[in-house]
């Protein structure tokens, strides 16, 4: 299993994280951890997500990348995620 | 000016002309408007029929095809023809009525979450909640829909934002945006393998055609002179009479176009993804081959096969930058020496009709510049083996999705696209029956498309798998009870006729082609006639399973 976590912001328009989280679930990947708040703004949901996969773990990225709703994508290297994911872990 | 009467006048601006669709309750505003509007509405007699025969419009047009139906079940039968166009890219907009927004959320009367229901299979979807957005909400539809790698997108529209009265200013058109060139880091890596590799094979695939690169694709290959295969979607990107075209590759493929991916040493796919029906086991596939993979779509390339070259954007500027000569005499040679020794033998004993051989003269007969809808099922491969096209819009196929009812609304789309053209839908006994209600939009609109129903009293394809793979152990697949496919047609106001022996078939085919409107030919063929080559579930294309003549 590999993991990968990433920061996305998403445009507010009508049903957009369930779009991702829909995205998500169809290539196979698990979500571990899921944070989304919306900016201060209120025009956009910044969303951090940890996923376990057994495929290759940055792959998602190109896929949420191509969603309208996406305005930006990044992916948090894997030592850190993997930091991020134990801590978790541990700390559940 | 009500939401409805702007939504219409919107669609008429972004240049649509005709709409596939069926009314009803929560969509009667857009259809009260639609009465003023220069706008043709094609009445079929099922909402999947609707959109798939966009969808054929989409293919056979090169524009963007558009369905329309109410909330709630009309809503949920448009989703095939949705998927079916996600799943082969094409462009679409397909529109919903809604129930007004107050009831939403309240399982009011032919309420459902088309929206929601839809998520997996759009490239984008609408909920007009506000009047307001409608300007920018059709515009973009359009411009999601035809822009990259094309596809689907929902307008789910409730009925009272349709009734809004307001004023209405249509949103600023902007351009479609280019596709990026490929880098020149890219071009240089896949220039270097093309002029390092003795053995190489263009893999060509239906992105080919939908990036309108086929000019450029056909300069590409005259330059290069590299060998091409292709997928199902591929066929016509190259003239199939070409002297470089090997044939289909993969699960049905011609054994050339196989035996030539397994062995060669560079595998330059084009606009193609790498799917399961053409790679056969994905770990055995093109073994000893570097790839340089084209694509539009960046999440394509290393999905499945790692690319040593990926090349991203305008497949056209990649295609002229690397027509480069390749060196690949004596490969080429032996690709071409091995599509004369395993060329379709059509000497089929009995006397029958021999389906491959049918299909062949229809190609013959009618010339390569019929468009031909095909439905799924063993018939669609017949149709891929042994039908000659010029140019991949006239080969209207269900290829990801593998639609079953398919051809016939395709071909409608078809046949309203181009109303010259000879539009032929190729359909089998259980095919047909899926959409077989379009019998009566053809005969509405007095559409001269032509069937071609190939019936074997049977499930054939599926047949054939239980056959080869499940011992003989027939479950559910006999239609020996169909119904007399001719006297139907006829109820219907079509002309039909029975073939029943080889000897008849080319009177058979010139009597079906010189019918002024439609027309249908009930082919029957052997229920053990079965698809060769196959590769078997989970087996490496180098391992085609062959017919045994007795």
């Amino acid at each position: 299993m590999s993991s990968v976590t990433l920061r996305l912001r998403l445009k507010r328009e009508e049903g957009s994280l369930v779009r991702v989280l829909g995205l998500v679930r169809r290539k196979r990947f698990e979500v571990v951890q899921l944070r989304a708040e919306l900016a201060p703004e209120g025009d956009y949901l910044a969303v951090r997500m940890t996923l376990e996969t057994a495929r290759e773990g940055s792959a998602i990225a190109a896929h949420i990348e191509k969603l309208l709703d996406a305005s930006h994508v990044e992916v948090i290297e894997a030592e850190e995620t993997d930091r991020e994911l134990r801590a978790a872990r541990v700390a559940s | 000016m009500k939401g409805a009467e702007f939504f219409v006048k919107a669609l008429e601006r972004e240049g649509v002309e005709v709409i596939f669709g069926y009314p009803g309750g929560a969509i009667m505003p857009v259809y009260d408007a639609l009465l003023d509007s220069k706008i043709r509405h094609i009445l079929t007699r099922h909402e999947q029929g609707a959109a798939l025969a966009a969808d054929g419009y989409a293919r056979a047009s090169g524009k963007v095809g558009v369905c329309m139906a109410t909330s709630g079940p009309g809503a949920t039968n448009l989703v095939t023809g949705i998927a079916n166009a996600y799943m082969d890219s094409i462009p679409m907009v397909a529109i919903t009525g809604q129930v007004a927004t107050p009831l939403m959320g309240t399982d009011a009367f032919q309420e459902v979450d088309i929206f929601g229901i839809t998520l997996p299979v759009v490239k984008h979807s609408f909920l007009v909640e506000k009047s307001r957005e409608l300007p920018r909400v059709v515009h973009e539809a359009f411009r999601i829909a035809r822009s990259g790698r094309p596809g689907p997108v929902l307008i789910d529209l409730p009925k009272d934002v349709a009734n809004t009265v307001a004023e209405y200013q249509f949103a600023e058109s902007d351009q479609d945006e280019d596709l990026p060139a490929p880098s020149d880091e890219s071009l240089m890596r896949a220039a270097e393998l093309i002029l390092a590799s003795r053995r190489p094979v263009i893999y060509a695939g239906g992105g080919i055609g939908m990036a309108r690169a086929v000019d450029a694709f056909q300069a590409f290959v005259e330059k290069t002179r590299i060998p091409v295969i292709a997928t199902l979607k591929g066929l016509g990107s190259i003239p199939t009479r070409h002297e470089l075209f090997l044939g289909m590759m993969g699960m049905h493929g011609m054994k050339a176009s196989n035996i030539a991916v397994q062995n060669c040493d560079l595998l330059i796919c084009i606009g193609a993804r790498f799917d399961d029906r053409a790679t056969g086991k994905l770990s055995a596939f093109a073994p000893h081959a570097k790839v340089i993979h084209m694509d539009a779509d960046p999440s394509e390339v290393g999905k499945l096969r790692r690319a040593e070259a990926p090349v991203l954007g305008d497949l056209r500027k990649a295609l002229d930058a690397l027509s480069i000569p390749a060196d690949c005499d004596a490969w080429r040679r032996e690709c071409l020496a091995n599509k004369v020794e395993h060329a379709w033998d059509y000497g089929a004993p009995g006397d029958g009709i021999y389906a491959p051989w049918f299909l062949k003269r229809l190609s013959q007969i009618g010339g390569d510049s019929m468009v031909i809808a095909c439905d799924v099922g063993q018939h669609q491969m017949w149709v891929a083996q042994h039908c000659d096209f010029s140019r991949p819009e006239q080969h209207l196929t269900s290829g990801g999705l593998g639609t079953m009812g398919y051809g016939l609304p395709a071909a409608i789309g078809a046949q309203i696209a181009r109303p010259d053209a000879c539009v032929i839908n190729v359909s089998g006994d259980g095919s047909i029956m899926m959409n077989l209600q379009e019998l009566a939009t053809l005969r509405r609109y007095d559409l001269p498309v032509k069937i071609v129903l190939i019936d074997n009293h049977a499930l054939g394809m599926v047949r054939q798998w239980q056959e080869l793979f499940h011992d003989k152990r027939y479950s559910e697949v006999d239609l020996s009870d169909n119904p007399d496919f001719a006297r139907v047609a006829e109820a219907m106001g079509i002309p039909a006729f029975r073939v029943d022996f080889r000897k008849d078939t080319d009177d058979a085919i010139r009597r079906l082609l010189a019918e002024p409107g439609p027309a249908l030919a009930h082919v029957v063929i052997d229920q053990e006639a079965n698809v060769w080559p196959i590769v078997g579930p989970g087996k490496s294309n180098s391992e085609m399973m062959d017919e045994v003549r007795k």
